[in-house]
């Protein structure tokens, strides 16, 4: 938050700061947004922030929500720490925010959950409701599924049955190599893919399977590109994000190793920037998205939302990455306004079952675990054609090329969701 | 004389019966409870470091730990594998934990001081960082691990459901420990303590082994490391791979560094000062990492005796007559004032720097003490710089004075008779 | 086999690139006893500088003048920052460089963005220079691998042949009395102390394109450093170079021969616990703790050799 509330904060007492931080207008519709705005990942937790609050700004040009009431996104910064997540939900309750979205960090994702289980049970007038617009681990969905709790973006299995199903499709495809980041999410992509590439891509043989320590530690790949070249392998599929990506893709493409890499993040902003054009280019980098700027569909869509999306790339020098975000929005105004109230209860009955028109055909909340089905896309990094990538104004010499849709009824999977409803 | 001596307790336990009372929102009760345990914790880091001359960059590994282990036992007592121990007294468990793992590491890494010390401990801080990370059966990796702190009535009907039944828990505990550790200076263990820190030697000289005096200091230390890792455990609930990291570690050692590590209470109010800043200044600049690494560096290079240090300075002065602390008002106000408008500047320049590297589009104004300042325009950057300038030159100017004062002041106050 | 041998190229040349850093830190421990907490936050500020610069002018440029540039750096703090408080002991002395690595890292964010920047290798040396059994050898890792073996024989060549050298050995063991010789100590500390950061600056010339350069590249090489120069022995050169090379190849080997206690448990005709909380030892291999094994190696060096590999004095 670059708008400094220095005066008040330097009256160094905590009821003035408190004050500050809870006076606020009473007429629109809070969306709490808990992510990093300090700290070694901000820049995510910002870029997110960028999107909500431009996004909200669209729906409240439009009219806003409930007769005229606009959509406030109320930034809560938790540093990527666990106790600040919950300190930021206590702030939450006490500033009567009845909604909250998050999405950077399953760990804080969890404890959200777990927090508003607890919260909305002990105290069903002050209940509060959870937009989960990224963290991907797929048991939110199924055995600790939430009434409080909507995603908007697919959960890890249903992503790797994308990469699966366009594995299968892949001709050149035929000896795998999978390496994976080894905690949870990376097991979870594991397992999920063991599981989907036998069903999906019988005819991929699966010559490596490794867990690297996650989080920055490797410093250095290149055993692991030793091993894959001996392995023979000629496509890997991988999970890691972050700089496990980045020098994981930089080493291979250093070494010459001539493989595909199928990738979920590579198309987040600072993984781009650092794997960089040619190593992203030489790799055939390939990501699964909801949604990329080069596809054909891209300019059969509405014409004012084509014209919000120039409008973004003007104002923020950025490209359209996570359409999610926007899907996010969207649903909670079309929510509120389905349920003629702001009662947390009531909008999240009125979301289940919600359809809306995505990129690629109908997209729906599904009623039975509050999870998002829709069609998703692979798309392979190519030279700098049509719509480049752009961060910051900076243009990264690269753009997304389609591979090929896969439709909601290949991502569709079986929940183990008993939802209870209060 | 007993009456003196418990005075600051007694006001001590009062003032923290009182707080949420007066501060009752959810935040304010979180913000509290997370004060009161980094309390014990900072204070337990303070043995080592303080008191033992131990420099330890990987402590919050007890911490986690006991975390972990409370968490672990807190679902367990839920599933009826283990005995039941009320949430009361689970902050005990959690010490025993930190007292395990302290007594098994400290084996190791107590056996050298100084340079070398401080290696080990960062060596076993990143060792048992990723080790959470790999061993997922255990501590669930980026996860962590949630618990329900509620598992029934005890007395009087303590549930641990409300937040302010877990603040008077963590208060109670805070007061216990902070008063156990107190103690345990002005025991023969703690001066010889002292001794090892400044000249072990000499220790070994007069028949005891400094190692051994290090390895108990150290399985103390770690003992009320794990009270704090349970406290924080039963108040956050969830336990996570944060809790045992080196940043934890880094931030105990900011806390009690800043606050001072020569007197007892140093660590009391780098604790509460810190945490308060780190709370209320993450909503308001992103820059605060930045601000807390200067004002560290500052503090050693400066001010090595902490907060507490410059306090403890003018204790001789009052302690004889509190009037003589009156010709040092000018002088320091002077030199205050100096360092206000150059820190003021030096803030202003960092937030337009900040926001020229990364802002976002949907921020469209900077507003710097209440003020639009626009950092693409010379004017906010002249006005700036010429505060930092002027503040730093006018700091250089003022501070002999202030130093002259003190001197003066303390001259005075030894001169005098007590009385 | 082959595939072995490139591995243990890499090992050797990661080794290398750590010993371009431990050499400096150590130099800097051994005579000033001042462990430099900060020390790849310097290898962090030649991997941007050499950014920066080589998006101005070129590589060539950037390897010659970016590690100069750090070297000053790291000089301006030891004499304005790091002097000042060399009364208050070696304690407060890491601590103050723990504190710099803090605000450095903040401020290497506040100009260039908490983003990766795209510090690339030079286009002149980003192909091959030989394939050999399968395996491409870049020219750059080449260069690389020279470029560090270059500075480690004109390293050992400065200590043992020159005056310079001859004084900064005799600084290291004895300060007092090259002291009333004339020499001017806090000097030679300030420069001793600008040099051992330069080191770390080519280091980051060098390895940043390779390893990515970002604002969190200090905080994950940092701990590693340190292990090196304890396993080598604190003030040992060679020692240096021998754990620096150790810790490259061993990471290695244990991703090649992914050994677990599972398999082992089982050739023994064990049973092993696989769903209790235990499970993750019998199912944990080699390969994914490799990055854990230099801390490892650390601990068992400090229980049974203190002194580390090469070490003359106790650590």
């Amino acid at each position: 938050m670059a708008v400094l509330k220095w005066v008040r904060t330097l009256g160094i007492t905590l009821p003035i700061v408190l004050a500050a931080f809870s006076a606020r207008g009473a007429d629109t519709v809070k969306l709490g947004l808990i992510e990093p705005f300090s700290g070694p990942i901000a820049a995510v937790g910002r870029d997110t922030l960028e999107i909500f609050e431009f996004f909200a700004n669209e729906v409240n040009q439009r009219g806003g929500v409930l007769g005229g009431r606009h959509i406030e996104i109320v930034p809560l910064d938790n540093a990527m720490n666990a106790e600040k997540t919950t300190q930021q939900l206590r702030k939450v309750i006490d500033d009567e925010i009845r909604f909250v979205s998050q999405g950077v960090g399953s760990n804080h994702a969890l404890n959200i959950i777990k927090f508003l289980m607890r919260h909305n049970r002990r105290n069903p007038d002050q209940a509060i409701l959870y937009l989960n617009h990224s963290a991907v681990t797929t048991s939110f969905t199924n055995e600790l599924c939430s009434f409080w709790h909507f995603r908007f973006d697919a959960n890890v299995d249903m992503k790797v049955a994308a990469l699966a199903t366009q594995i299968g499709r892949d001709p050149s495809a035929r000896k795998l190599y999978m390496l994976n980041q080894n905690y949870a999410y990376g097991q979870a992509f594991q397992a999920a893919a063991q599981r989907l590439l036998a069903e999906r891509a019988p005819e991929a043989e699966l010559v490596g399977d490794e867990l690297v320590v996650p989080f920055g530690k490797v410093l250095d790949f290149t055993p692991y590109i030793a091993k894959i070249k001996a392995s023979g392998a000629d496509t890997v599929l991988t999970g890691n994000w972050g700089p496990d990506l980045v020098r994981f893709v930089k080493a291979a493409a250093e070494a010459n190793l001539d493989v595909a890499f199928y990738t979920i993040y590579a198309g987040i902003p600072s993984s781009v920037a650092g794997i960089g054009a040619k190593d992203g280019i030489a790799t055939q980098l390939k990501q699964v998205t909801e949604m990329h700027e080069n596809d054909a569909l891209y300019d059969q869509q509405p014409a004012d939302l084509l014209d919000t999306y120039d409008r973004w790339r003007q104002q923020t020098g950025k490209s359209i990455y996570s359409e999610r975000m926007r899907w996010t929005i969207e649903y909670f105004a079309a929510a509120l306004d389905k349920a003629g109230s702001d009662d947390p209860a009531l909008v999240a009955a009125a979301m289940e079952g919600m359809a809306m028109e995505g990129p690629a055909g109908p997209m729906v909340m599904r009623a039975a675990d509050h999870q998002i089905i829709f069609p998703m896309v692979i798309s392979t990094m190519t030279e700098d054609v049509g719509r480049p990538f752009i961060y910051d104004g900076e243009d990264y010499g690269v753009a997304f090329a389609t591979d090929g849709w896969i439709m909601s009824d290949a991502i569709e999977l079986p929940t183990t969701c008993e939802m209870k409803r209060q | 004389m007993l009456i003196g001596r418990l005075t600051p307790w007694i006001a001590g336990a009062a003032a923290l019966i009182a707080l949420p009372h007066v501060f009752s929102s959810g935040f304010a009760l979180t913000l509290m409870s997370q004060i009161g345990l980094l309390i014990v914790f900072a204070l337990a880091y303070n043995m080592l470091l303080g008191q033992g001359g131990m420099l330890s960059f990987g402590h919050a590994v007890y911490f986690g730990l006991a975390g972990y282990f409370t968490v672990h036992y807190l679902n367990f007592i839920y599933e009826e594998q283990v005995p039941y121990i009320p949430v009361t007294l689970i902050p005990l468990f959690g010490g025993l934990v930190g007292l395990f793992f302290g007594i098994l590491i400290g084996y190791v890494s107590t056996r050298r001081a100084g340079t070398t010390f401080a290696m080990i401990s960062l060596g076993f801080g990143e060792m048992v960082t990723a080790l959470t990370l790999v061993l997922v059966a255990i501590f669930n990796g980026e996860d962590g691990i949630q618990a329900d702190r509620v598992l029934g009535e005890e007395l009087f009907g303590i549930t641990y459901g409300p937040n302010i039944e877990v603040y008077y828990l963590i208060a109670g505990w805070c007061l216990v420990c902070t008063l156990a550790m107190f103690l345990l200076t002005r025991t023969p263990f703690g001066r010889i303590s002292n001794a090892v820190r400044d000249n072990p030697e000499r220790v070994e000289f007069i028949g005891y082994s400094s190692q051994r005096i290090r390895w108990l200091a150290f399985s103390l230390s770690s003992f009320f490391a794990g009270i704090a890792g349970a406290l924080h455990a039963v108040n956050i609930e969830h336990v996570g791979f944060e809790q045992v990291s080196v940043i934890q570690s880094g931030l105990v050692l900011f806390m009690v560094y800043i606050g001072g590590t020569a007197t007892f209470v140093g660590p009391i109010i780098g604790a509460t000062l810190l945490y308060f800043l780190q709370s209320t200044l993450t909503g308001v600049t992103e820059a605060w990492v930045l601000y807390l690494g200067v004002l560290f560096v500052g503090v050693i290079m400066f001010f090595p005796g902490g907060l507490a240090g410059l306090i403890a300075m003018h204790q001789p002065i009052w302690r004889v007559r509190a009037r003589l602390l009156a010709p040092l008002l000018i002088p320091y106000s002077r030199f205050l004032a100096a360092l206000i408008v150059c820190v003021l500047g030096c803030i202003g320049l960092i937030e337009m720097l900040y926001f020229r590297s990364s802002r976002l589009s949907t921020e469209t104004e900077l507003v710097i003490y209440g003020v639009e300042s626009d950092p693409f325009s010379a004017g906010p950057w002249f006005i700036f710089v010429a505060a930092a300038a002027i503040g730093a030159f006018a700091v250089r100017k003022t501070y002999p004075s202030a130093v002259s004062a003190w001197n003066t002041a303390i001259a005075d106050a030894r001169a005098r008779p007590p009385g | 086999m082959e595939s072995i041998i490139f591995a243990m190229f890499n090992g050797v040349l990661y080794g290398m690139l750590l010993f371009l850093l431990a050499s400096g830190l150590t130099l800097i421990f051994s005579m000033m006893g001042v462990l430099n907490f900060a020390h790849a936050s310097f290898f962090m500020l030649g991997a941007y500088f050499a950014y920066q610069i080589s998006e101005g002018l070129n590589f060539w440029a950037a390897l010659f003048v970016a590690p100069v540039i750090v070297g000053l750096v790291g000089a301006g703090i030891e004499r304005w920052g790091l002097r000042p408080v060399h009364r208050y002991g070696h304690v407060a002395e890491l601590l103050f460089t723990f504190g710099v690595a803090y605000v450095i890292e903040e401020l290497v964010q506040m100009i260039w963005g908490r983003v990766p920047v795209p510090y690339e290798i030079p286009e002149l040396m980003s192909g091959a220079l030989f394939t050999w059994q399968g395996f491409d050898y870049s020219i750059y890792r080449v260069f690389m691998l020279v470029v560090s073996v270059a500075i480690f024989v004109a390293l050992f060549a400065l200590l043992t042949y020159t005056r310079i050298g001859l004084i900064i050995r005799a600084a290291v063991s004895d300060p007092v009395h090259v002291a009333t010789l004339g020499h001017d100590i806090p000097r030679i500390f300030m420069w001793t102390f600008g040099f051992g950061c330069a080191l770390a600056g080519v280091a980051g010339v060098v390895g940043g394109n390779v390893l990515g350069t970002e604002p969190a590249m200090a905080i994950q090489l940092g701990p590693i450093v340190f292990v090196v120069i304890v396993i080598g022995g604190l003030g040992s050169l060679g020692g240096a170079l021998a754990a620096a090379l150790l810790i490259g190849i061993i990471t290695r080997l244990a991703i090649f021969y992914d050994y677990g206690l599972g398999s082992l448990l089982l050739s023994l005709g064990l049973e092993i616990d696989t769903t209790g909380l235990l499970r993750d030892f019998t199912r944990i291999t080699t390969a994914q703790v490799a990055p854990v094994l230099p801390y490892l190696m650390l601990v068992l060096m400090l229980i049974f050799k203190p002194r580390g590999l090469f070490g003359t004095r106790d650590v």
